[in-house]
């Protein structure tokens, strides 16, 4: 059952079209990962989600009712371009924003502590938000997101900007919000973040939806076309196959080599070419599609 | 909380408790005290002058210089000839010399003051003031004039100016209403300017505030939790009680000072220098010093705070529009010039309309919404302005501000959101169309 459902939604701006007939579904206890080349109209597409705007033709349903102030309540909304207000107190800041979304104070507050101690920021909640680091006040606009609880939790390049280890938290908490049956939507460029937290994805270019379903079935749906390699020597066996147009080699350095397959009988010829030219053979893998790679062709194909 | 009001109160709690909003508010009136005290203290030195000089005086009379030395006096006067005194002043032996020709008895001739340049003034006032009584009471004495008609003759008579009301009794104007001029044209002036400042300040707050969520993008945050019109409409009120406090601070301080004012002014001065009694009344006392204090009215007051908050959501509706289309501050300089042309002129004409307040230009001007804050409280410190004329005046403000608003609310929803290039006058007039 889907929590968030986008039907057909159309937003213009003037004459241009950013967002054109886009449907897709987001469901609870999944990250959906949201993906598009800058100017796709990811943000425009967030912003009817979050009832900032209203999409010119379309709806978009939350628990099958369109959104509206009683859905911003249960919604956390984390922008990529990130704002607090800077001569406020981070906890006033904090407890000004969970009150926006209806939290009563007592709890808000209890909150607030909780989140400042897990991200070890407590003795920043007196200071003024324009003291903290920029790593910092990315850390008060997650909690900020996070501390009512949404259930639909819209994360918009939530690691810009923050350390490994402080990536690793938030990740931590993504996925305990995943597993508290929350629905998270995370738009991202990162491909490989992607690949490791999502469970679906929507892939948009030029306002259309290309791809939209569980991550296992997109990829799988591509196939094994893709060819790993690892090896010693010059590699001058690959030559002939890509002349012949039977691969198209996607990177390529000295030792490695990665390509995709036009020609299924190709992969056997390849092994055979190298076990006999090589001087070693370290691996050699055929695999799905990377999502960058999927990301890319299907961009490049629309 | 609806959360207009969680934004009403975040903005009014996070201003006025700021360190710039207590000490404007205090020390402006502190400022207006210690300018007043200025003045005061100004208009004693020039009448008590400062360190008593040595004056050689020139006396042809044979009675004036007895008659004034009879009295005391503040300087040292030394009786001499016209050529040693003249040489003491040169040598500096004396800081000036006075000649009192045998003529002034008789009220033919005059007399002068010899000093050198920029020196020995300070008793000019003093003797002229001693040289008149002492030439009156001689002349007085040499008529032979009974103490009756001295009393007479010197019988002083106040003007007291009252103003109409069609509304009430005369008997209980005199008595309740007594109103002197040149206080309503200070009063008006004071209330037509803290209004015109409470006015720009605050507007401009607002229009900052906006531009400032704008810049960092917080906007986007705030719109996911509430309506673009409670968030806009939640600053004006926030920022709008910010400046009501402040405006009442100021006018019951300015309130305090037009009651207790007369006592602090008092204090400076000493009763002897005005020729008055020591024992005289504050009143007595303020008019011997040629001094009034205007006398603030109730009514005056709530007219005053009403036609502030009419003005200022006025003037907010227009200055929220220009801040939602730009994403600089300096951006906003181009469209504020328009904006403020009326605010302007309202001050352009404030001593026109203090002087004639019911000409057709004060009424025109306390008629138009965007004159009015200022013209109508200026006209009704100034003179009586008809009921019915400031209840139109106000309801043609209310239909001001609704439509301000009604318009800027429209071209903020899609404004705020808008980034990239600065916004001209005809893509807010597409926004204001479409949203």
């Amino acid at each position: 059952m889907s929590v968030l459902s986008i039907r057909g939604a159309t937003k213009r701006y003037g004459k241009v079209t950013a967002v054109n007939e886009v449907s897709f579904d987001a469901k609870p206890g999944r990250i959906l990962g949201f993906l598009g080349p800058n100017g796709a109209g990811k943000t425009s597409t967030i912003r009817m989600i979050a009832d900032i705007t209203a999409p010119d033709e379309g709806e978009v349903l939350f628990d099958g009712r369109p959104v509206g102030p009683w859905s911003q309540k249960v919604m956390g909304y984390l922008p990529e371009e990130r704002g607090l207000y800077r001569k406020l107190k981070v906890s006033s800041q904090l407890l000004y924003l969970a009150a926006l979304k209806g939290v009563p104070r007592a709890e808000a507050k209890q909150k607030m502590q909780y989140w400042a101690r897990r991200f070890g920021m407590e003795r920043w909640l007196s200071h003024k938000t324009q003291e903290l680091s920029k790593g910092m006040q990315q850390k008060v606009q997650f909690i900020a997101a996070i501390l009512p609880e949404p259930r639909l939790l819209i994360l918009d390049e939530p690691f810009g900007g923050l350390d490994p280890i402080n990536s690793e938290l938030l990740r931590e908490i993504i996925r305990e919000f995943k597993e508290a049956g929350r629905t998270i939507l995370f738009a991202s460029h990162r491909m490989e973040q992607v690949e490791q937290l999502c469970d679906d994805i929507c892939l948009i270019a030029r306002g259309k939806v290309l791809v939209h379903g569980g991550l296992r079935e997109v990829k799988a749906s591509y196939g094994r076309n893709t060819l790993l390699l690892d090896f010693a020597g010059d590699g001058t066996f690959l030559a002939p196959f890509e002349r012949a147009g039977a691969i198209e080699i996607k990177t390529r350095s000295a030792h490695r080599a990665e390509m995709r397959v036009r020609d299924t009988t190709a992969p056997r010829a390849i092994l055979e070419a190298m076990l006999d030219q090589a001087i070693q053979v370290y691996r050699y893998e055929l695999a799905e599609p990377s999502l960058a790679e999927i990301f890319i062709s299907e961009v490049e194909r629309s | 909380m609806n959360s207009m009001m969680i934004i009403a109160r975040s903005e009014f709690l996070r201003r006025a408790t700021s360190k710039v909003f207590i000490i404007t508010t205090l020390l402006a009136p502190i400022g207006l005290i210690v300018f007043i005290a200025i003045t005061v203290l100004a208009s004693i030195a020039t009448i008590g002058g400062d360190d008593p000089l040595t004056i050689a005086v020139v006396d042809e009379t044979g009675f004036v210089l007895d008659r004034i030395l009879e009295e005391e006096f503040e300087h040292t006067l030394v009786r001499a000839g016209v050529a040693a005194a003249r040489d003491g002043v040169l040598t500096g032996r004396y800081d000036g010399y006075v000649t009192i020709p045998s003529g002034v008895a008789t009220g033919e001739e005059s007399v002068s003051y010899y000093a050198l340049e920029g020196e020995g003034y300070g008793a000019v006032g003093d003797l002229r003031r001693s040289i008149r009584t002492a030439v009156r009471d001689h002349r007085i004495e040499e008529a032979g004039i009974s103490e009756d008609v001295l009393d007479i003759v010197n019988t002083r008579v106040f003007v007291e100016s009252v103003r109409l009301s069609p509304a009430r009794p005369s008997a209980e104007e005199s008595s309740t209403e007594a109103y002197p001029e040149q206080g309503g044209f200070g009063l008006g002036m004071t209330m037509g300017l803290l209004i015109y400042m409470g006015m720009l300040v605050y507007s401009s707050v607002l229009m900052q505030g906006i531009i400032a969520e704008k810049q960092t993008r917080i906007v986007e945050i705030i719109l996911s939790s509430a309506r673009p019109f409670n968030l806009l409409m939640g600053k004006v009120l926030g920022i709008g009680a910010t400046g009501l406090v402040q405006l009442m601070a100021w006018v019951l301080i300015l309130l305090a000072i037009t009651t207790f004012g007369g006592m602090i002014v008092v204090t400076f001065f000493d009763p002897a220098l005005l020729g008055a009694e020591t024992a005289t009344s504050t009143e007595e006392l303020l008019a011997a010093a040629d001094i009034s204090l205007p006398t603030l009215r109730f009514g005056m007051l709530v007219w005053c705070i009403l036609f502030f908050l009419g003005g200022f959501l006025l003037y907010a509706g227009l200055f929220a529009a220009i801040g939602s289309m730009v994403e600089q501050p300096q951006d906003a300089q181009g469209f504020m010039l328009p904006v403020m042309l009326p605010l302007i002129a309202s001050l352009m004409f404030m001593a026109a309309v203090l002087e004639s307040p019911n000409s057709s230009l004060a009424v025109i001007l306390s008629m138009i919404p965007f004159t009015a804050p200022v013209s109508m409280i200026m006209r009704m410190a100034a003179t009586n302005v008809p009921f019915w004329e400031v209840l139109a005046s106000y309801m043609l403000m209310v239909a001001g501000f609704t439509t301000t608003m009604w318009v800027a609310s429209r071209i903020y929803r899609v404004g705020i959101l808008m980034y990239g290039k600065k916004a001209s006058v005809r893509d807010a007039i597409r926004w204001f169309r479409h949203a």
